[in-house]
């Protein structure tokens, strides 16, 4: 994009107050803090320029999507033995079991690709397709029992609340790459059955202690996509454009008798409003779309909302240079009725997560875009409630669980890490998830323990105090 | 070189990972460490721990984890029993062979910290050895003195004590204070920091022409005269609020409704007193362990109930337990000691006198707390709270106890008294005479149903024929009243037209019952037609509940109330009575078990204004009109009012059958407690006095019980009385890795607690406040100081630590906090020296020397000039149009808000997940009332970084996104305000538009606007104007805007226009900017 033309175009009338640098400034930063706001950039050639993160809320159950466990259907209502629990501390909704029954999965699975991965192909029949371009990792683990502190873990790197999310951390280190659109933008998809959603809480994608434009902006599905975006009723773009205008000059006025220079900022500031007011319609206007990409998305994607409407929009997003989108889909809190609510979770996702990764494909955009797939924590084998072979619940399980990466310099087809037959513990390749995020960081091009922000005194980090590592058999 | 240094140190890879990632530091203000660096002598705080502190403290510091080699730098009796430093010889230190060692494995800092040292850094340190190697403890834990101010050539220029120390610094940097503001600007200024708000244009000119020619009395005078402003607590208030992360969630999981306001209303109530600030500060760590804490100060407490709490389930108590006592820990260091006392969370400080166990020992304070683990996602936290009646019920609230003692003395007194009369009475009672006492006006069925064979019964109040029974009826002998029938399908009776009520009509209802069992619904009396979309009324046993059901039509017209509790007792006789006064509302129904009114919940109330509930099936008893029985239940003595009769007159009904056994027993053979039973039916029923005693008693409860039902609850600090404070170290930070157990202690560093203080939060408070702390005052006053000019002396007001900023000025700080403190800690008198001072008065101008030499301000060479907090920018826009409520405290306001903010964090039967608008005055209130939902805070506000109130802030962002201009271009509130800026400047100016153009500048800057100003926004009406004629709908639209009516008397195209122009200015720079 051609950065003065677009000024020239639309300030023809005034005349050119600032420099590139000062609107990069703007875009990145605040002039006030311009010293510390930014960093000082990948540290070596990324190979993902841009990351779309689909978090899927409440921990889906590993068993019974990606984690094969044949040898459980023998176990079926046998007790969890005690050499494979081991003491470890479970939640308190199941801590008062009297038994732990086992709970094989009910669903088919089989092997896809050249990769062999096995998988449930009977509720994720699109994604089977894709299943050599996908990076498969078996063995996440993660601290936390509980979805607040756990997606917070996920997403920050620390249980606690207050620390920047990757999606700030990735505006930090790359910046901005376009000059209408925030750096970094959160979609929340509504699930099409809502009866165990957990809570997403605004300080998911607050920025932390990094300075507070690198935190995500979230898009909405109802009303403004994004806050305040819209004119008042009555104010057509021309008299917004001339009210800003007006405005500027004035503010050159007094920018003349005290000569601060935020107040040139603040004249940038209601520039790139404009401009966002002018390209957000056209960003959320579907009607461009051809009927190729309904095809791909399926038709859900034309309802504002759904999954499959946000994988798209994330699509539109990236295409317009937003560095990170962060998309959430809730309701994967399986406690009861694994059985029962297991398809339409794989139902809301399957299709528009293949159509993803074969429109970014199509378009040229897979090889520098990161898709990221998974929850916060995994799911027990054994059943929280009642237990019959087509239906069961799954409490809580952190010390394993499956995600997936695909595009973006992430290996396609494959299949990294592996747990014991109950899916309880990791018998190979363990990856905390300090070791995932350092593993995203440097597909981003950054060495994670020298990407740091000094907050109290401390050179802060994403992946935070312990051991982490770069894992090199998940890199193309 | 044998020394124990070289022989310890080793190069240990993934112990350095740790250390380095954890405490790399950070560069210091080069500017002044440049300026003072070169004179002469050194000095340990100034020039040589900032060298240590980031190369080798890390390492060679305060954390014994991440310590190599057991060598400590940072004391200096360490440093020279290891060799490393030996005084005055810096040849023989093994410091300084290390640092210029050409050797990687040697060379300190080891080349893997990415650490150099550079040759002035090195030759620092070398003559500060040479000189003897003299240590400081860091400047912060040094008691303040009062500094002598010095000598300053500009002597003129200086009003107080603050402008000397400010003014010898800008010239010893070759600067000189930039003129003094303008007065409009200076006042608008001192408006704008006094109250958080604009000032009047009418107060603008007063003070011009005031200060013009009174100078500094004149600036006295107002500055007293705004303090006296209610507008000061709320201002101040707000920034309080976010120190104390006070919300009005619980902040966690479902964040529903958490009642604290009156804890907000507190501080602002406190702020407009003036209330001391070490007063302010014992009552908020402590108010509860003071002696006959009064409620305020219990109320006070609430800083330490604001933390965020969870209800989340499978979370586990003794983990949230353990985080709700880090949060007060990290709050009570941010707030007073201005530490990341936090890091000592999980090991000992790197760079402070801070411990783990110090941070523990201070958790114990906190800990010792009823406050329980889990928040119950109700309002009162299932924890302890207060209720604090609202102003206009504390008079009645505070005389109640009183009156109620009184009261319930005579009546009492009554009770002694009668005893006499009633011996006369029951010498002659006998059965027929306690059916005396029972209510008969309005009685329309009265069925003993004790008859005991056959399928009739009897209406005793009507001699009419007997009633049939549905079928053949089962008798059982256990009755109440002699025999009694037990219901079956079939086995029922129909009591015809009888109970043909209409619901403004007023009728009562009930029996003695013995359920049949608990899993049973059906009905008890009912004239109610299942076919006829359960049109009438019944009682209902639902499960071990009983209900009352007042029905149009099921479910979407009626009225359904259950009791609270599970009353029904199965098996055993109890007497269950309704009573409903017409009101077709759910409180207008009562229900009672054994003579006591029970609580009710209400499962639905749709029932409409113009409902009917008559019915033409039967009044039946133990069913409805077809299959709903109260199966195998027994019913007797059913009674029907056609009026609803009081709680007496239920309780007399219940009593009688009990009564009546009493005095058939002989009165020898009576227990104490039959006998009293008699008395007391003697006294409600016969005694003419004690009714109207009894009700006197009862009228005052319930008038008590009624205020405390509206008034609000605020959560308070309540101390464990059944155990001393303790805590144990957690390792790591982890809740379940217990370590050694400490007591509550303060920091082992730090002076210690005052003589004889108790080792609670009370004695903590006394020495948060004692003149040996050395940071309570100079936080305190930094970030008075950061209110006003947008930083503080210290610009991380959250550290005053080793790895903080160093202050700018430290002997202004000094100066500052000791005035402060000798001065009665009196919050007012500071602000005021500092708003008298030259200093303050500056002009907000920015040269391009200045620029260059004093980019942030930070020497203070001219007056503060910044964008203004959120709350501050809304507040603004609504002052300047006139919409700005005055109405102070109260509950949470829910102004205009975009839809869709709450719901999308909100879970199913959250109670915050839908946000409900208000209307009218509530809508204009100070951003200090707003509603703050902590998991999704006013996004309008949020934009202007205003912060969530999860955790604690002393220090707010303030950056410019282009999602700030959106909110003030087009967010509602904005709109509106411009709306009514511009009809209210064209009312005043009758039209004329330059008139016009200056009511809106007076109104928005305090000034008029220049020429060119003024040529640009004609200019831009004219245009605005032009288009607003062309397309009135437009213009329409544009001004109905918000909930207020646009003036209509006004032409709607110049309204439009006008309101575009205000919209301009309300977003201009200045607007926006102090």
């Amino acid at each position: 994009m051609n950065n003065s033309q677009t000024r020239r175009q639309f300030f023809a009338s005034g005349k050119n107050l600032l420099g590139g640098a000062a609107l990069a400034s703007l875009l990145g930063e605040s002039f006030a803090t311009a010293s510390e706001a930014k960093a000082s950039g990948p540290h070596f050639p990324p190979k993902a320029k841009r990351i779309i993160y689909l978090h899927m809320v409440g921990g889906p159950s590993q068993m019974d999507l990606f984690d094969y466990k044949p040898v459980m259907q023998q176990w079926y209502d046998k007790e969890l033995p005690e050499s494979v629990r081991m003491g470890q501390r479970l939640t308190t909704m199941t801590s008062g079991q009297a038994r732990f029954p086992v709970a094989p999965s009910k669903f088919k699975f089989s092997q896809a690709g050249q990769c062999g991965l096995w998988m449930n192909a009977e509720l994720l029949p699109y994604l089977e397709k894709k299943a050599d371009e996908i990076c498969w990792m078996r063995s996440l683990h993660t601290e936390a029992i509980n979805h607040e502190p756990a997606i917070t873990a996920m997403q920050t790197g620390n249980q606690i609340t207050g620390r920047p999310c990757l999606g700030s951390w990735a505006s930090y280190g790359l910046g901005s790459m376009n000059e209408n659109l925030p750096t970094f933008v959160v979609l929340v998809a509504t699930p099409t059955n809502r009866e165990q959603e957990q809570a997403i809480s605004a300080r998911l994608w607050s920025a932390g202690y990094l300075p507070g434009e690198h935190a995500g902006v979230s898009f909405r599905s109802k009303g403004d996509p994004i806050l305040y975006i819209n004119n008042p009723p009555g104010v057509p773009d021309a008299i917004r454009k001339r009210s800003i205008e007006g405005l500027n000059k004035l503010n050159e006025i007094n920018y003349e008798a005290l000569g601060d220079p935020e107040t040139h900022t603040r004249i940038q500031q209601y520039e790139l409003a404009f401009r966002m007011q002018a390209s957000v319609p056209e960003l959320t206007d579907l009607s461009s779309e051809s009927e190729h990409t309904f095809e791909l998305y399926g038709d859900e994607a034309k309802k504002p909302g759904t999954f499959a409407n946000t994988a798209l929009m994330a699509r539109r997003l990236v295409e317009r240079g937003v560095r990170f989108v962060q998309v959430y889909h809730n309701n994967w809190d399986h406690h009861s009725n694994v059985g029962g609510r297991m398809p339409s979770q794989c139902k809301d996702v399957d299709q528009p997560c293949y159509a993803l990764l074969e429109d970014l494909k199509q378009r040229g955009m897979l090889d520098d875009t990161l898709i990221i797939w998974g929850g916060e924590f995994g799911r027990t084998i054994y059943t929280q409630g009642n237990l019959s072979k087509e239906n069961y619940g799954r409490d809580h399980h952190p010390r394993c669980f499956s995600m997936w990466m695909a595009g973006g310099g992430a290996k396609g087809g494959a299949i990294y890490g592996e747990t014991d037959d109950f899916s309880y513990n990791i018998v190979r390749d363990p990856l905390h998830i300090r070791d995932f995020h350092a593993t995203v960081l440097h597909l981003l091009g950054f060495d994670h323990e020298r990407f740091t922000y000094k907050y109290q005194g401390l050179d802060q980090r994403l992946t935070g105090v312990l051991p982490a590592r770069v894992v090199d058999e998940l890199l193309a | 070189m044998t020394s124990r240094f070289q022989h310890f140190v080793r190069r240990d890879r993934s112990c350095f990972l740790y250390a380095a990632a954890v405490c790399a530091a950070s560069s210091m203000l080069a500017g002044f460490g440049a300026q003072v660096r070169a004179e002469p002598p050194l000095e340990y705080n100034r020039d040589i721990r900032p060298i240590l502190a980031e190369n080798c403290f890390a390492c060679h510091g305060a954390d014994s984890v991440a310590r190599k080699a057991d060598l400590r730098l940072d004391r200096r009796e360490v440093a020279i029993e290891f060799e490393a430093i030996t005084p005055g010889k810096p040849d023989a230190s093994e410091l300084i062979v290390r640092i210029n060692e050409d050797d990687p494995d040697l060379v300190m800092p080891p080349p893997d910290t990415k650490k150099k040292l550079t040759a002035e850094q090195k030759e620092t340190l070398k003559q500060w050895i040479a000189a003897g190697a003299e240590y400081q403890a860091h400047w912060s834990f040094i008691v303040p003195r009062r500094p002598e101010p010095p000598a300053v050539i500009d002597e003129a220029w200086v009003k107080n004590a603050i402008d000397r120390l400010v003014l010898a610094r800008l010239e010893a940097n070759g600067l000189s204070p930039t003129p003094e503001a303008d007065a409009r600007t200076l006042f608008r200024r001192l408006h704008l920091d006094i109250t958080g708000l604009p000032p009047a244009p009418e107060d603008v000119a007063a003070f011009v022409s005031d200060y013009s020619q009174r100078q500094d009395d004149a600036l006295s005078d107002w500055i007293d005269r705004l303090m006296e402003s209610t507008a000061w607590g709320e201002h101040r208030a707000r920034y309080w609020l976010d120190a104390a992360r006070y919300g009005d969630t619980h902040g966690m999981h479902f964040d529903n409704y958490r009642e604290m306001w009156p804890y907000r209303d507190w501080v602002i109530r406190a702020f407009n007193a003036n209330q001391p600030f070490d007063q302010f500060t014992v009552e908020q760590i402590a108010g509860d362990l003071l002696s006959n804490p009064t409620l305020d100060q219990l109320i006070a407490t609430g800083f330490q109930r604001c933390n965020m709490t969870t209800n989340e389930g499978g979370t586990i108590d003794e983990e949230n337990l353990a985080n709700y006592a880090v949060d007060r820990v990290q709050t009570f260091g941010w707030v007073y000691l201005g530490l990341t006392t936090n890091c000592g969370q999980c090991h000992d400080h790197k760079f402070d006198p801070f411990t783990t166990k110090d941070f523990y020992s201070l958790a114990a304070f906190f800990r010792n707390t009823t406050q329980p683990a889990k928040d119950g996602n109700v309002k009162d936290g299932r924890s302890t709270v207060l209720q604090v009646p609202v102003e206009a019920d504390r008079p009645r609230w505070n005389a109640l106890p009183g009156q109620i003692a009184a009261a319930t003395a005579n009546r009492d007194k009554r009770k002694e008294n009668a005893r006499g009369e009633f011996e006369q009475w029951l010498a002659s009672a006998n059965i027929e005479s306690l059916d005396e006492a029972l209510p008969v006006e309005g009685l329309v069925v009265h069925v003993p149903l004790n008859e005991g064979t056959g399928n009739e019964t009897a209406n005793a109040c009507n001699s009419s024929e007997p009633f049939k029974a549905t079928g053949e009826v089962t008798w059982t002998s256990d009755g109440k009243l002699g025999p009694a029938p037990v219901m079956k399908l079939g086995g029922t009776f129909d009591l015809g037209m009888l109970g043909d009520f209409e619901k403004d009509q007023s009728f009562s209802y009930g029996a003695w019952i013995k359920a049949g069992s608990d899993g049973i619904n059906g009905g008890i009396i009912a004239r109610m037609d299942e076919n006829g979309d359960y049109r009438g009324w019944d009682l209902w046993q639902q499960g071990r509940f009983v209900a009352a059901h007042i029905i149009d039509s099921w479910p979407e017209n009626a009225l359904k109330v259950v009791t609270s509790n599970a009353v029904l007792k199965p098996g055993q006789w109890q007497h269950v009575f309704a009573t409903y006064d017409g009101s077709g509302k759910p409180d207008g129904i009562k229900i009672y078990v054994d003579g006591k009114e029970e609580p009710l919940k209400v499962e639905n109330n749709t029932l409409k204004p113009d409902a009917s509930i008559r019915t033409g099936t039967s009044l039946r008893i133990g069913q409805r009109s077809h299959t709903q029985v109260f199966e195998g239940g027994a019913i007797q003595d059913v009674r029907v009012y056609r009026r609803a009769i009081d709680a007496a007159q239920v309780k007399s009904i219940a009593d009688i059958v009990p009564l009546r056994s009493i005095l058939a027993t002989a009165p020898e053979q009576r227990t104490p407690e039959r006998q009293a039973a008699l008395y007391d039916h003697y006294l409600v029923t016969r005694d003419a006095e004690y009714p109207v005693l009894l009700k006197a008693v009862v009228d005052l409860e319930a008038e008590r019980e009624a205020i405390r039902a509206r008034s609000p609850i605020t959560h308070i600090q309540e101390e464990r009385k059944d155990s001393p404070p303790m805590a144990h170290v957690l390792m790591r930070g982890e809740y379940d890795r217990p370590g050694e157990q400490v007591d509550a202690a303060t920091p082992a560093a730090m002076h210690p607690m005052p003589d004889g203080a108790p080792k609670n939060r009370l004695g903590l408070a006394q020495w948060l406040v004692d003149p040996a702390n050395p940071l309570t005052a100079r936080v305190t006053v930094n970030r008075f100081w950061n209110e006003v000019f947008g930083q503080g002396i210290v610009t991380t007001p959250e550290d005053f630590g080793v790895m903080g900023a160093a202050p700018t000025h430290p002997e202004l700080l000094d100066w500052l906090a000791v005035e402060f403190r000798e001065s009665g800690w009196d919050v007012k008198r500071l602000f005021k020296l500092v708003l008298m001072s030259a200093t303050y008065r500056q002009a907000a101008i920015t040269t391009p020397e200045k620029l260059e030499r004093d980019r942030s301000n930070a020497l203070l060479s001219r007056g503060p000039r910044f964008r203004m907090d959120a709350e501050m920018v809304r507040d603004g826009v609504l002052a300047a149009s006139g919409l700005l409520s005055p109405k102070m405290y109260g509950a949470g306001t829910r102004p205009y808000q975009p839809e869709g903010i709450w719901d999308i964090v909100g879970l199913p039967g959250g109670d915050t997940r839908n946000y409900v608008q208000d209307k009218g005055e509530n809508l204009y209130r100070r951003t200090v009332y707003t509603f703050w939902k902590r998991m999704a805070p006013p996004p309008a506000l949020e934009a202007f970084n205003a912060p969530s109130r999860e955790v604690c802030t002393v220090r707010r962002e303030r950056t410019n996104t282009p999602l700030q201009a959106l909110v003030s271009l087009n967010d509602p509130q904005f709109f509106e305000a411009a709306r009514q800026l511009a009809q209210n400047a064209l009312n005043a100016s009758g039209g004329d538009a330059a008139k016009t153009i200056d009511y809106v500048a007076q109104h928005v800057l305090g000034r008029p606007m220049n020429e060119r100003e003024q040529g640009i926004l004609l200019a831009d009406r004219e245009a605005f104007l032009a288009y607003y004629q062309s397309k009135p709908d437009d213009a329409k639209a544009l001004i109905a805007v918000g909930d207020s009516q646009a003036d209509e008397k006004l032409d709607v195209s110049e309204l439009a226009a006008w309101t575009m122009i205000c919209n301009q200015v309300i977003n201009l720079d200045e607007a926006l900017n102090k």
